[in-house]
């Protein structure tokens, strides 16, 4: 809450741009073309809804949350996933007006449905509800964000979307897992095949989770104290986890960023980590990487590698599409790699990259206070670099 | 190379393509007609890529219902699960 307010008093230049497929207007460009090269953003909204704080991309839409807690969505939207009350595409981004009595504070956009959570743990969901992941009680899409009445004396602190189910961290700690089961995502101890209500994530009701993600049929979460738990479609070939399975306890992880077929740990020394990657995702030549962290005695669970080709450069953020990954270094470098072939990598061709690839942002501007983020969708991603300008500063100036 | 391998039943039957879909990783879907899986045929594309994904079913299946309406044909819907 503090640190929205801050925000309003401050005015914030940013820049945005987007890159990689495009054809259902998930790019913001107002055009359905794949963009190769990063295509920087006229977003008129902006000036009046307050700086973008976080952007969620899902399968092919994509959803802005406002410093001062407004939302905005484009992309696809045939099956409500943009919440504007029609299951229409948007080209530009356009306000969720039924949300607008609302702060909201945290979005996930998953394949094809959404979730939104305000400031006082309400949780609103809208989209594909054909495997139950809108947590509703039925199995019905929804073009009009609704409120997510299971949780109507809990307050919900996270929503995190992946392929066709959802995950919930509420405050005070329980995780919740709704939708598709298939793959062992919702961490149930029976096997259930989808559920339309949510259900308690078995095996981390004693560990404090801070943080949540899905993609794909994946799960994770992080707990206070840095470890990292996963469960649902094994990585690399890996045998399925219906419950939550403890990464190298030694392991002390700040993010995690879910793929298709990979994930990506950002450590508390700034070093990022790959868990699976023989797909797209990780093109990354399995043999070409040095494997620093097997986990000994157990084949069937994936292994860490370390993602070659950064020198030690320390990471400070870390996004991953459904087959390919981006980052941003700590000197305000995005680098990109993976799959390719609609120019997701941003850097000016279709070809898959093994190694992290710098991408170029035009206009460059040299400075040290610019902050950078990365935000990748399915087959998209997205960067926004933004210059806080302080009204006081500017008045002393 | 396959992209994947998904059962029938993981697939979602869309109306409008008369196709059995699912999502393809550049944000569009693999499909394959009930032609095609009459013909026995496994692989399913994306329009919009290189990728395909090999579909996983039982080709008597659909000989079987080629004379009936394709509503049976439709994937069995996620039945809701009671949980104690």
């Amino acid at each position: 809450m503090e640190e929205a307010k801050r925000d309003e008093e401050e005015s914030k230049q940013q820049q945005i741009w987007s890159w990689g497929a495009g054809t259902e207007g998930q790019l913001g460009t107002g055009k359905l073309e794949d963009e190769y090269l990063p295509q920087l953003l006229h977003l008129p909204f902006l000036s009046s809804a307050g700086s973008i704080s976080t952007l969620a991309c899902g399968g092919a839409h994509a959803i802005a949350l406002t410093s001062v807690g407004k939302v905005f969505t484009w992309g696809r939207g045939t099956t409500g996933q943009l919440g504007h009350g029609e299951m229409l595409n948007s080209l530009h981004p356009k306000p969720v007006s039924s949300l607008q009595s609302y702060v909201i504070t945290h979005v996930s956009a998953g394949w094809s449905h959404s979730g939104f959570v305000s400031d006082i743990g309400l949780l609103f969901t809208c989209g594909d509800g054909s495997f139950g992941q809108l947590g509703l009680g039925d199995y019905r899409s929804q073009s009009t964000p609704v409120k997510v009445d299971y949780f109507a004396n809990n307050f919900v602190n996270q929503i995190a979307c992946g392929m066709r189910h959802s995950l919930v961290l509420l405050m005070g700690n329980q995780v919740y897992g709704f939708g598709s089961g298939k793959r062992g995502q919702l961490g149930s101890r029976d096997k259930i095949k989808s559920v339309n209500l949510p259900q308690v994530t078995c095996g981390l009701e004693d560990v404090q989770i801070v943080s949540i993600s899905a993609n794909g049929d994946h799960s994770a979460a992080i707990s206070a104290d840095g470890h990292l738990y996963t469960w649902g479609r094994g990585f690399a070939g890996a045998a399925d986890a219906n419950l939550p399975q403890l990464s190298l306890s030694s392991l002390r992880c700040t993010k995690a960023a879910l793929g298709w077929n990979h994930g990506l740990l950002l450590t508390g020394d700034e070093e990022v980590l790959m868990l699976g990657g023989n797909y797209h995702g990780g093109l990354c030549d399995l043999e070409k990487m040095s494997a620093v962290k097997h986990r000994s005695a157990d084949s069937s669970r994936a292994t860490l590698n370390e993602v070659i080709g950064l020198d030690g450069v320390k990471v400070v953020k870390i996004a991953a599409g459904a087959e390919h990954s981006a980052l941003v270094t700590v000197d305000g470098a995005i680098k990109t790699w993976g799959w390719g072939e609609h120019g997701q990598l941003g850097l000016g061709n279709t070809n898959d990259q093994t190694i992290p690839q710098t991408v170029s942002l035009s206009p460059d501007i040299q400075n040290k206070e610019a902050s950078l983020n990365v935000y990748c969708g399915s087959g998209f991603t997205f960067a926004i670099r933004s210059l806080s300008v302080n009204p006081d500063n500017i008045s002393r100036n | 190379m396959s992209y994947d391998d998904v059962e029938i039943e993981d697939m979602e039957w869309n109306e409008e393509l008369q196709a059995f879909t699912y999502p393809c990783p550049c944000g569009d879907f693999f499909q394959i007609t009930k032609d095609d899986l009459q013909l026995g045929e496994e692989i399913a594309r994306c329009p919009s890529c290189s990728l395909y994904i090999t579909v996983v079913y039982n080709q008597e299946d659909f000989l079987r219902d080629k004379d009936k309406s394709k509503k049976d044909l439709e994937p069995a819907k996620q039945l809701p699960i009671s949980v104690a």
